[in-house]
């Protein structure tokens, strides 16, 4: 790496950093938050989450762990999709233009 | 009540072993330099490492002890199936392209990037041994019991059988048989739970709904399995939970290795989605297997010792199952699977702690690098045996210990010393040297204090009356003094050498962000 400090001037560079950052720091704290207020919902709203759905036995409290898992997975997907599809192209030409 | 020898049992546990050994000897002929030893050349494809990752995070301790604790607890096991999606997806997020981009063979290579090289190597193998030892030898303490409650096995026997193969597998053939154990393992772990979870649900004519009905009529806590609750009773014991799984997870060592088998940043990336979506089906999956279990072992004294509680213990559920719906060969598939789960997941932290210490301690801090190649990988063989003769006459010499206490434990100190030196040393410029290793010993030492103080260890076994400190779980704390102390020392260090660390900063995150100079 030659030059780093042009690099780190160069607009595709930052927008690579904001949109990366954006995303990484975006589903992490929405996956966390969604967890622990599942957690902390089953301590101040246990009533409501024991509730079962409408003629059945299947609980919220069900539905929504399991609704969390999927949604864990959900943006997984979405993250190596958004990453192979938007960083990776400013990534390849960055590193063709400064190495 | 179990039969003294389970022929299928035998004959596949026997297939695996016999396997996996040819496997090795084929991985041993292609393993000439230390790069082949430490990460297989670099050359395992994304779908191989995202089953061999899921194989690592994936022990039996997770399979039989999360069927059991929601044949117990009920909805309360959602919380550790949420953890562990979540914990993976967050390791995707966070350190995935980071850490491939700036390593090489151990996650010390990552944090010794800018820092001092041979002081941050010295606390980055001091993590890894802390946590991979005691992890190794709750696996194979675990593994004695098992093949005890199974076989009738001597304990001293199976913890022999488990600890010599997994040191044959990795002296020989390093990470590459590593990595296919790991693979064959998972695949069957995999295909193993789904026959047990489509068994299990035809006697409900895969009605889930009819499912948890039942389970909650015939379940003593009744309606209330079906909702959390009974796990925790404070908040501070939710979110420490839920930290420790997250910085526990991303900051075990034998899985931060695995971020470095694959090519390059994006094949890493891939393999820890496969990763989280295997992780996520099968953990929920575990938890429908262990409702189904309360139904279908209702009423089976077979299962049942003579204190009218399960013989074995809860862990024996998913076994015990298997045999209800599947009989004598699919309980004995079943029970193989899960020794040769075991057997993957000591071998993958077995050749860990042996590149910590072959290669951090010994080539990079005491021979400064000036090592050749054969030396290296000598050197990390004898490692191997060593750490393995180590962990198996520690296991025959501590066959009582609590193993929930000890993986807790070792949880809690991969999230407070590991994750917080890591996730500082990759997104914050200001860490320093002193900040690292101030933060590092200082949460090291606050982990086991309160750990030892706790609920679980100063009145389950010290046998106090009331708990020092009065959550079971330490993490939340531990974190927080790690992040705190790391960041004050950092903030305060006016040394040549912070400087140093700080004007290092821009040259790493180009790299970490764009990869390595081809």
């Amino acid at each position: 790496m030659a030059d780093h400090g042009e690099l780190l001037d160069d607009p595709d560079f930052q927008r690579l950093l904001r949109r990366r950052s954006r995303l990484r720091w975006g589903l992490s704290g929405l996956l966390v938050a969604v967890y622990i207020g599942y957690g902390l919902a089953g301590l101040y709203a246990a009533e409501v989450l024991a509730r079962p759905l409408p003629g059945s036995a299947i609980t919220w409290s069900l539905v929504l762990g399991y609704g969390i898992i999927l949604l864990g997975i959900a943006c997984s997907i979405f993250y190596v999709w958004q990453v192979n599809r938007i960083i990776a192209p400013l990534q390849q030409r960055l590193a063709r233009e400064y190495r | 009540m179990t039969p003294a020898v389970n022929l299928t049992a035998v004959w596949v546990f026997a297939a695996f072993v016999v396997a996996s050994l040819l496997v090795t000897c084929w991985a041993a002929r292609r393993t000439r330099s230390v790069g082949d030893f430490y990460t297989a050349g670099g050359r395992i494809t994304d779908l191989q490492n995202g089953l061999a990752l899921a194989g690592d995070f994936m022990s039996a301790a997770t399979f039989l002890g999360l069927t059991g604790l929601a044949f117990i607890g009920g909805a309360d096991a959602l919380l550790f199936a949420i953890g562990g999606t979540v914990g993976w997806a967050v390791i995707l997020f966070i350190f995935a392209d980071r850490l491939r981009n700036l390593g090489r063979y151990t996650f010390a290579d990552v944090v010794a990037f800018r820092l001092h090289p041979e002081r941050l190597r010295i606390l980055a193998a001091v993590g890894t041994l802390i946590v991979g030892i005691p992890y190794l030898i709750a696996q194979m303490v675990g593994a004695g019991g098992l093949f005890q409650a199974l076989f009738e096995l001597p304990y001293g026997v199976a913890v022999l059988i488990v600890g010599t193969l997994m040191t044959v597998y990795v002296a020989l053939g390093g990470m590459l048989a590593t990595t296919w154990v790991q693979v064959i393992k998972a695949v069957l772990l995999l295909s193993g739970g789904s026959a047990l979870g489509v068994l299990a649900l035809i006697p409900f004519g895969f009605d889930l709904g009819e499912m948890f009905a039942r389970a909650a009529a015939i379940h003593p806590f009744g309606e209330r399995i079906l909702a959390p609750g009974g796990l925790y009773s404070d908040p501070v014991s939710v979110v420490s939970l839920a930290l420790a799984f997250i910085g526990g997870t991303a900051g075990l060592p034998h899985i931060l290795m695995r971020f470095f088998t694959v090519p390059d940043a994006r094949q890493a990336r891939k393999s820890i989605g496969y990763a989280v979506v295997f992780i996520g089906y099968f953990m929920g999956l575990t938890v429908i297997i262990g409702f189904a279990a309360i139904v279908l072992l209702a009423g089976e004294t077979q299962y049942v010792d003579a204190s009218g509680s399960i013989a074995g213990g809860a862990n024996m559920i998913a076994v015990y199952l298997a045999r209800q719906v599947g009989g004598e060969a699919f309980f004995g598939f079943i029970a193989a699977v899960a020794f040769a789960t075991i057997l993957a997941v000591v071998s993958g932290i077995l050749i860990s702690a042996s590149a910590s210490v072959a290669h951090d301690l010994y080539t990079r801090v005491i021979r400064k690098g000036q090592v050749s190649d054969q030396h290296e990988m000598r050197v990390s063989r004898i490692a191997t045996v060593v750490i393995g003769a180590i962990a198996i006459a520690l296991s025959i010499l501590f066959r009582n210990l609590n193993i929930g206490v000890i993986s807790a434990l070792v949880l809690a100190i991969a999230a407070s010393v590991n994750f917080p030196m890591l996730v500082l040393a990759l997104f914050w410029r200001d860490l320093t040297t002193r900040g690292a290793l101030v933060g590092g010993a200082t949460a090291l030492v606050v982990v086991v204090i309160l750990t030892v103080l706790s609920p679980t260890i100063w009145v389950g076994v010290l046998g106090h009356e009331q708990p020092v400190f009065p959550y079971a779980y330490p993490t939340l704390f531990s974190m927080l003094v790690a992040f705190a102390v790391t960041i004050g020392v950092s903030l305060t260090d006016h040394s040549e050498r912070a400087r140093m660390d700080r004007a290092a900063y821009p040259a790493q995150l180009v790299r970490s962000e764009i990869g390595q100079p081809v």
